[in-house]
Parts: structure tokens; sequence; C-alpha cells
């Protein structure tokens, strides 16, 4: 079931599980509008879990390319009159440009020096941001980004309702992605770079332009996201680009845990719910965010997904016996 | 802009720099010593700041301040050390990322719960609050004894590190911990010592930079990146990489904000990824 | 079949206590106010929130109807900040005020206005009643044309020798809209802007700025910027001695928590520019001073006052139109006088923008001050506002 780990089966029963959780979500939460924001911000951490849990690279800058996500397509809505879709995948194709063209820099380095790399990067893109205050409106934000129909004429989005559809159909669909490629080849060889990089080039992979592939496929679920969080909201937040989002990313990625692409769903949706409901207790549950994050990375290695997986590998196994 | 004001700008920049050595120096040294990386390091700036302000706000004494405040931090770093992060020394280097971005959360968090989040005045020393003319500029009293303590406390590190027993362990031990180990040293309390040793000196920056900058909870988190940045830098596990990254990253800031004033904090992490991508080692380090 | 009826009825159930919260029971209204409790500006967001919920308090009800205030949590994200007012709007509550800043408002504006709403916050982006306004927002504070007319022009008549100025500035909307003003003012008044520092939005370390200004050899300097950076210039240039020949002007201060900030040796001399001083006595100041002391023992910060201005807005508002219904409001306020905490505040129409006035003061010697917040004395206070047609505000 730890899908990243050990590869698996596509489709099977988490795929079942994660379409079935995305229909019915709108009628578990309080409100639409909070499933949306967990649905957006599930695809952004899947962008870290991907890399994390299949490649073994861990991203501090995938915020980078949320944020760029979410300024094209606000810019492609606003001053050029696309439709959401084509908006919606502009951006994403975006992203995966620029996130190929920097992993070309990035991959060449490992470890602790692909990690400040990414931290670099990220602080490199806010600041462009604020440059480009013209195009992006600075500290303020790009606001009065409108909300058209999907393609020219066809599929208004009228009503939350509408947006959670389109955005669960294309959280949906980056899933199935994902876990299709847990469980192809291209998906082994990532996994083998994981376990033993030394190793996968001895057998003869060019490892670099694997790990490039994986970085610029990160970057388009990132920007992908990003293109949704603007969709979502209408405007994007200048906070969009901020190594927060990137550090907020790799928070729920690691919640959720980087064993399997439901582990972004799961750690997504914890955050986030936990933000809407523990603000309104204490200001400070930030630090039950850090504690809870300490006791996964020591005990709980494959976050809150992976308990869950070993807790029912365990009941089967005890089944089984008795 | 005249050749006098670059040259100040030099000088200005080099002052700054020494700040960013002693906030760099234990984080290099430990990870050059143990391959930690500590995303905490700028919270034990961030704790000896706010203890600065205190013990200043009880006593109105900067040298009490300057004391505790470093003696606060490499507490902290102890008892995270003790607790915590040797648990992580078998785990991948994500692994301690992890976990020490977290404790820094934590410690930010704890700061804006004890003390408001609102940015507090550590007053200048009253001997220290005038300015001191050199040539045809004015430089803050201040800032000057800031240098003055930094180049201080930069001439006992060196001493401390090539004369002394611990120093050489250091230094030996940032080459191969495991042939230090089969030496029969304890390696884990020389990990402790670099650890309380490195807190201390991330501590005396903050208390140093207090009055200079005002405290506030988020301070930590700039901390963090200034010094990643001059450890990349100057050349991870080298002392002498601290201190050349600290002082070409604060002339690089001081003389941008002449130049290209917006782009001086994008030039820095510019430069860090320079670094990183052209060699890694740095310019003093091992690669 | 049965699906879909399930499926509906589960929606049902989901909606129907949203339907009658929003009815509320027996005359009460439900008003929310945004502000960020966690977050980076959680400093500022729990002094606004203090404020409006004072003034709701204070105020108990309007046009009949008792307030009850709920505050949406932002976190300092503008994202969050929209997606709770969805919310809060998809329950019906219709009446918004607050933001912690400019980004938010703008967001939160527009929201509102989408969906019918009003919304009155204290956002210091000149968009927020130019390029950006709407019918449903209103905005309490002056921005930066206001800050820079009322606070250079009666400087500028106390010291007419003070003629070569230099600059450093946030390179960010707000601070290049201060620096545009401020140009064209020295223009008119004939003074000479000799040259500008642009600092970034995070930046900490000023002292290159500093040298360049004081290499310049003004005889006055602004800073135009905000928050903490504001903070970080000031203590900086004081302690580089700057104050000895130059005077310094800071034409956007939050007053009261800034001063308390820098203590009195900083502030004494130095020009300041506020929306807000707790030491002006006017009939709605005194009614703000009072409720402030009796609940914090203190004086009235820039920020409290902002929050008490937003709900009062409110308050004043429904009991003119006589009831909630937003349209009716909305025309209520517009051209609507009342006693604010500044004094006599009126409520424009075109943009919805409060005229009202906007000091200079001169910080005090310590040994000068009364109490312990009389950092500073107030020189002048004006009304300085761009014509309606001059802020690119189209109302729909």
């Amino acid at each position: 079931m730890s899908a990243f780990r050990e590869g698996g089966h596509f489709p099977d029963g988490t795929t079942l599980g994660v379409g079935a959780a995305l229909v019915a979500l709108p009628f578990l939460l309080p409100s639409v509008t909070l499933a949306s924001e967990l649905v957006v911000f599930a695809v952004a951490t899947l962008s870290c879990t991907f890399l994390l849990g299949l490649v073994g690279l861990l991203s501090f800058g995938q915020g980078l390319f949320f944020g760029l996500g979410a300024y094209v397509s606000g810019v492609l809505l606003r001053e050029h009159g696309l439709g959401t879709l084509p908006a919606v995948a502009a951006a994403a194709g975006f992203s995966f440009l620029a996130a190929g063209l920097l992993a070309f820099l990035a991959v060449r380095r490992q470890g602790v020096y692909f990690v400040m790399l990414t931290l670099a990067f990220a602080q490199m893109g806010y600041f462009a941001m604020l440059a480009l205050k013209d195009v992006t409106g600075g500290e303020n934000g790009l606001t009065g980004v409108p909300r058209p129909p999907l393609l020219a004429g066809a599929g208004t989005l009228s009503g939350p309702e509408a947006v959670y559809a389109f955005l669960a159909g294309l959280a949906f669909a980056a899933y199935l992605l994902v876990q299709r490629i847990g469980c192809s080849p291209f998906g082994s060889v990532l996994r083998a770079i994981r376990q033993n990089e030394a190793r996968a080039e001895a057998l003869g992979y060019d490892t670099r332009r694997f790990k490039i592939a994986a970085f610029a496929l990160a970057g388009l679920l990132a920007g992908l996201a990003g293109a949704m969080h603007t969709v979502f909201l209408g405007f994007v937040p200048p906070n969009a680009i901020e190594l927060e989002m990137s550090e907020r990313l790799i928070i729920m990625a690691i919640i959720g845990g980087a064993g399997a692409p439901a582990g972004a769903f799961v750690g997504a949706g914890f955050y986030v719910l936990m933000a809407d409901w523990l603000s309104t207790l204490w200001p400070r549950w930030l630090m039950l965010i850090g504690v809870l994050l300490i006791a996964i990375v020591l005990f709980l290695r494959e976050g809150v997904w992976g308990g869950a997986m070993l807790l029912l590998a365990r009941l089967r196994r005890a089944r089984r016996r008795g | 802009m005249s050749g006098q004001v670059l040259v100040f700008q030099v000088l200005n920049g080099l002052g700054i720099g020494m700040i960013y050595f002693l906030l760099s120096v234990g984080l290099t040294m430990i990870f050059g010593l143990m391959r930690f990386v500590n995303f905490a390091h700028g919270a034990l700036y961030l704790v000896a700041a706010y203890v600065a302000y205190v013990v200043s706000l009880l006593t109105g004494s900067m040298l009490w301040a300057l004391l505790v405040g470093p003696l606060a931090s490499a507490l902290l770093a102890v008892a995270a050390e003790r607790l915590l992060l040797r648990r992580t020394y078998s785990m991948p280097h994500e692994a301690q990322i992890l976990v020490t971005f977290a404790v820094a959360l934590i410690v930010q968090e704890v700061v804006i719960l004890l003390f408001d989040p609102l940015a507090k005045n550590v007053p200048v020393p009253d001997f220290l609050s005038g300015i001191v003319f050199l040539g045809p500029f004015v430089y803050p009293a201040y800032r000057l004894a800031v240098v003055a303590v930094s180049a201080a406390v930069a001439l006992l590190l060196w001493l401390a590190l090539e004369r002394t027993r611990f120093g050489a362990i250091l230094r030996a031990g940032s080459e191969s911990t495991e042939m230090v180990s089969l030496l029969g040293i304890n390696v884990h309390r020389v990990f402790l010592g670099a650890f309380a040793l490195g807190g201390a000196l991330a501590g005396l920056a903050g208390a140093l930079a207090a009055p200079l900058r005002g405290v506030e909870p988020f301070m930590g988190l700039e901390a963090l990146g200034i010094a990643f940045v001059v450890v990349v830098v100057g050349g991870i596990g080298s002392f002498t990489g601290a201190l050349l990254g600290g002082l070409l990253i604060g002339v690089v800031q001081s003389v941008m904000s002449s130049f290209w004033p917006e782009g001086a904090r994008l030039m820095i992490y510019g430069a860090m990824a320079l670094v990183l991508l052209a060699r890694p080692a740095g310019l003093m380090g091992r690669a | 079949m049965r699906r879909r009826t399930l499926l509906g009825a589960g929606a049902g159930l989901v909606a129907a206590p949203a339907v009658l919260r929003a009815q509320g029971t027996g005359g009460r209204l439900e008003v929310a106010g945004v502000y960020s409790l966690s977050g980076t500006f959680a400093n500022v967001g729990d002094l606004l929130n203090k404020g409006t919920q004072m003034a709701f308090e204070h105020y108990g009800s309007a046009t009949g109807l008792r307030i009850n205030y709920t505050l949406l949590d932002d976190q300092g994200d503008p994202g969050r900040a929209v997606r709770r007012v969805q919310e809060a709007m998809g329950q019906g509550i219709r009446h918004i005020v607050g933001c912690t800043n400019s980004a938010i408002a703008l967001a939160v504006a527009k929201e509102v206005h989408a969906r019918g709403g009003i919304y009155i916050h204290m956002a210091g982006a000149d968009e927020a009643t130019g390029s950006d306004c709407n019918r449903a927002s209103f905005r309490w504070p002056g921005a930066s044309f206001t800050a820079i007319n009322a606070t250079l022009r009666p400087f500028i008549e106390r010291n007419p020798n003070t003629k070569r100025w230099y600059t450093i500035t946030g390179q960010y909307v707000f601070g290049e809209s201060l620096l545009t003003n401020l140009k064209s003012v020295l223009q008119e008044a004939g003074h000479r802007h000799l040259g500008n520092s642009y600092h970034s939005l995070s930046e900490r370390e000023y002292s290159g700025y500093i040298t360049a200004a004081i290499a310049a050899q003004p005889d006055v300097l602004a800073i135009c910027n905000f928050g903490n950076q504001t903070v970080d210039v000031l203590r900086q240039a004081v302690s580089f001695g700057m104050k000895r020949n130059v005077k310094i002007v800071v034409p956007w201060s939050t007053g009261l928590d800034q001063f308390q900030a820098w203590g009195a040796d900083i502030c004494e001399g130095v020009y300041f520019g506020v929306n807000y001083w707790h030491g002006v006595d006017s009939p709605g100041n005194r009614v703000v001073s009072q409720v402030v002391r009796q609940k914090t023992n203190g004086p009235t910060n820039y920020l409290q006052a902002c929050g008490w201005a937003v709900a009062q807005m409110l308050v004043e508002g429904l009991n003119k139109a006589g009831t909630a219904e937003i349209p009716a409001v909305i025309r209520a306020l517009e051209g609507l006088s009342y006693e604010g905490p500044t004094g006599t505040e009126t409520i424009r129409a075109e943009d919805h923008q409060v005229i009202k006035d906007y000091y200079l003061m001169l910080g005090k010697a310590r040994s000068a001050m009364r109490d312990p917040a009389d950092f500073a004395d107030v020189l002048a206070a004006t009304k300085a506002f761009q014509p309606p047609e001059r802020t690119g505000c189209r109302m729909a």
C-alpha cells in the first residue's frame, strides 16, 4: 500500500478511496469552500510528496512553483481573457518548464546542498515577485481575477459547488497521474535513485535526466495547484510565493506521510482542518504542529497515512491468523 | 557615488559582516563536525536577543545581557541536543532538517506566547549611545563596539581552536569523526560541546544585534537565512570560511545598498545559489 | 433515485443550521471582523480586533438590532481571509469590518462586493479608494496622498529654509506612492529632491542607505515606508547621529505604539505624520479614550482607534439607514458626517473615503513629557485628500 516505497497496482483500492473521499468531502466538511481549499493544498502537497517519497528529494522550494502557477494563471485570466481551463493548463505548463530549467541547476547537488539550493531559489522567486510589482501587484497581491467559463462559452463556474467540482476533478487527475507514475517503469527508476543513486547509475541510468524530469513534474503539480488556488480565490495573495508557503507544503507532506500519494491528501486535509479549527481555540496552534512534526519524524516516519496503513496491515494479519 | 562613500560602505559592510560571522561560525562548525544541519540555529539567535531584552529591562545593564543571553542560547542548544537532536544523528539529513525546523517553529511560537508579537526596543547602553568621527564619516559608537567585541571573540575562538585540546578535537572531528572516536575520545561529549559553543556564539550575535534592530519573533528566520548563506559561501566546516564569508556577505549587502538597493537581498541568495552550483565547497571549505 | 435524495438530504442537513444562524433570533445582527491573530501580523491584528470589540460592546446595538460580533481569524493569509469571508457570507453574514493589511483588504473587498455585502476597513493602500474602489467598501484612514500632504505642507510652512531633501523609500507599492506624492509636493514648493535610496520589503539593515543619505548632505530626511521598517530606519538613522544637522520627517507613522518602540530620546525633534493621536480632544475621541482607558488602563493607540472607527462607521450607517439592508446602509454612509476618533469625519460618496484630520506631530524631549504617553505635540491637523476624479476610482 505504500505506493512510493514498493510500487503497487494502478488503479487499486486507494484510488477508489481517494475518489470517494473527494466526492464526499463537501458533505463531510462544514463548508464547500473549506473543501476547495483542502483540495488545492492536496495537489500542492502532492508535488512535495512525489519528490520526497519517490525520488528522495526534499525541496523547500515548491512554493516558488505554486506561486508561479498562481501568478501566471492570474495574469492570463485578468489581462488576456483566457478561459479558466486554458489558463490553468498554461500556468501548469509554465511551471513545468520553469521547474525543468531550474532542475538543470538544482540536481547537480545532492542532500543538504540540494535543499539549500531550493531554499535560495524560493527566496529569489519572492524578490522577483516584489520587483515585478507592476505585473504582480507587489505586496498588495493580484486582485480582480475573473472566473470565466472553462472554455470559450462552455462550463460556467457558477457558485462554490461548481468550483469545487472543477478543482476536485483536477485533483483526482493529479492523483491518478502520480499514482500511475509510482507504478510505472519510470517510477521504479526514480525509486531506485532514491534508494541508492550510485547503484542506479551503475545500472546504466542517466540519473540526472530522471531527476530533472521528476523535478519538472513536481513543478507542474505545484503550478497546477497554484492556478487552482487562483481560480478558487479570484486573486493571488503575495504569500503564495513566499518561503512560508514552501515550508507549509513540506509540513503537510510530512504529516500526511511521504510514502504514498494519498499521504499528500491526508496531510493537506489534516493541516487545513487543524488550521481552521485549532486557530479559533488557540492562536499559537503552530506550536502543536511543530510538536506533531517532531513526533512524526521520530516515531512515525511514514506520517499519518503510513501509520494508518501499518495499522491496517496489522489488523489484516491478525484476522488472517485468528 | 564618490570613492569616499564606497570606502565607507565597505568598512560598514565589514562591521555588519562581523556579526554575521559570529552568527554563522557555530552553524558551520556543527555541520562540519557532525554533518548535522541545524535549522534551529536562528532560534538560538532569537532566544538570546529576547533574553537580552528582558535583562536590559530588569537591570538596565548591557553587560549582563551579553553574558546571560549567550548562556541561555547555549543551554537551549544543549537541552535540544540531549533530549531531541541526538536521536536524529543516525537519520538521513532530511529528518534532521525537519526536526530542527520544527524546533525553530516551536521556539518562535513560545516567544510570541511569552511576549507579544510586536517588535520591542532594546536600548543601547548610555556610554555607547553617541557617535564616533572617522575622518569625514560618522559611525555609531555602539556599532564600533560590536565590531570590537566580535573581533575579540573571533580571536579568542581562533586561539581556542588552534591551541586547546578541545579545539584540536573539533578540527580533527570535522575532518573525520570516525578517526576521533577511534582515538578513544567521547564523540558525544565533543558534539555537545560544539553545540553549546555554537549556540553561545549565535546567542552572542543575537544579544549584540538586539539594540541595533530591536527584537521581534521572526528575527530568527532572517538570521537563519543569512547564516546559511554565509556557511555556504564560506565553506562548510571552516572557521576562516565563516569569517571570510560573513565579511563578504556584509560588504556585498552594504555596497549594494548604494548601487542596487532592492537587489541587496536578492544578491545574497543569488550568491549562495552561485556558490552551491559552481563551487559547493565554498571559499575555504573542503569538498 | 434513492442516491439523489440521500445526497439532497445530506446537503440540506448541512445547510439548515447555517440558514437558522443567518436569520438570527429576535433582532440580532451578525457582524464579522477579519483580523489576523497568528502569523506575521498577529501584533497588529490583535489590537485592531480589540478596538472593534470594544466599540461594538460599547454601542451594543444599532437600528434596534443587537450586534453579535464574530472574529474571522485569517492567520495573516489573504487566501484564508477570502475563504473565511466566503464561508461567513454563505452563512448569511453581510456586514464585515476590518483588515490587518492591504493585501487582505483588497481581496476581501472584491469578495464582499461580489456577494452583496458591506465592508469597512482600514487598509493603507491607495488602490482601496482608487483603482480598486467599489460600492461595497469604505476606508477609514487617509492613505499616501493624505499622509504626504498633511505632513509635508505644514512642515514646509514651518521650516521654509530646509530645501534639500533625501528620501529612504521601501521599494514596494506603498513606498512608491509615498515617494511619488512627496516628489510632487516638493516640486510645487520649489524644494530639491537630492536623491533616494530604495530598500526591499524584508530589509533590516539600513546602515548602507543611511550612509548614502548622509553623504548627500540634505536638510531633511524623509522616511517613506511602513510598519517595522519605519521603526528600524529611524532608529538606525538616529544612531548614526543624523539628527544633529538633518531634520527627519516620518510621514506615515502609527503614532503611539511606534513612539513606545522608539523611546523619547529617538522621537525628540523628529516630525511624524499620524492618522490618529489620543491627545486630541474631540467629542468622538473622548468616548473612545474613556472606554479604552476603562478596559486597558492606558491611552488609545492607532490600532485600537482604527478598530473602533470601522465599527463606529458601521453603527452610524445602520442607525441613519434605520435598517440593516445593505443598499440602504451604503446610501446612508455616503456623505454621512459623524463624530469620530479624530473629530468630525465625513464619508465621501464618490470614493467611500473618510475625510478626516491627519496630524503633523513633533517629538518632544523626555523632560517635557507630561505623562508616559506624551511623546509628541500636535502641530497641525489637516484634511488633505485628492479630489475624487484624480483617485482613479470608478464606482460601478
